[in-house]
């Protein structure tokens, strides 16, 4: 019962053969990042949002916050997609341990990825930041070379 | 016949900062800024690693300054949003800030 690192959620790699997913940055799915304590048990086998272990603070709210997609792009042979980072504003959480990514358009909620932020991390009246990596065939987040 | 297989790899990394009682400077978000911008190889020519070093720096200061200029015009407008709700003396007190 604890976040053991960074996952592509396998059924996410199914669902991209199938046409879930749209991250175009406009007219695209919206994708959501949602937090939760080290209670969670999320990993590659995970396949949807779930409300259980996610955290709970002033302005934070259940299904945490949409994302800004980078439109999926290439280089060289490698494609990619990213998100912009996102900043939970104002607000009073802690015990987070790490996010889950899911697809907040399409039915039941399909995961994308699990995110492990490697320890718990906290923020009082203050902001809580999510840097994403840079948006390139080395380190994005979503690579498929 | 040489093929690679298509593959997706979980190695990539996400990181966290946060701040109590107030929120980034534009300093901090700058710098976080020229990151996503300017991306620099360890193993590039030195020459060109201090050069795009240097591009950077300037960078980093160019987006500080803007990112300055436009918190304080932001302020102008919530300060005319404030005032204009029938609360000068907040409206002062955040002009002031």
């Amino acid at each position: 019962m604890a976040f053991s690192g960074n996952f592509l959620c396998t059924s996410f790699k199914k669902e991209l053969m199938t046409g879930t997913h749209n991250f175009t940055s406009s007219g695209g799915n919206t994708f959501n990042i949602a937090l939760y304590t080290n209670s969670a048990s999320f990993n590659a086998a995970t396949t949807a949002y779930t409300s259980s272990n996610e955290i709970s603070g002033t302005n934070y709210s259940a299904k945490g916050a949409a994302l800004n997609p980078v439109t999926p792009t290439t280089s060289g042979t490698t494609a990619f997609a990213d998100f912009a980072d996102e900043v939970f504003s104002n607000v009073t959480i802690s015990s987070v341990r790490g996010g889950l990514i899911f697809n907040d358009s399409a039915s039941g909620d399909p995961a994308v990825a699990v995110l492990d932020f490697g320890a718990d991390k906290a923020a009082s009246s203050g902001d809580f930041t999510i840097v994403f990596p840079t948006a390139d065939a080395s380190n994005a987040i979503i690579r498929i070379a | 016949m040489l093929t690679e297989p298509l593959g997706m790899s979980n190695n990539f990394s996400v990181s966290v900062k946060t701040t109590d009682n107030r929120g980034f400077t534009p300093e901090e978000t700058a710098k976080r800024c020229v990151d996503k911008l300017i991306g620099i190889s360890n193993n590039a020519h030195p020459a060109i690693r201090d050069q795009a070093h240097a591009y950077r720096n300037e960078m980093e200061k160019i987006i500080e300054l803007y990112m300055k200029q436009a918190i304080k015009s932001d302020r102008t407008t919530v300060y005319n949003a404030i005032k204009d709700s029938g609360n000068p003396k907040l409206a002062e007190y955040i002009r002031r800030m």
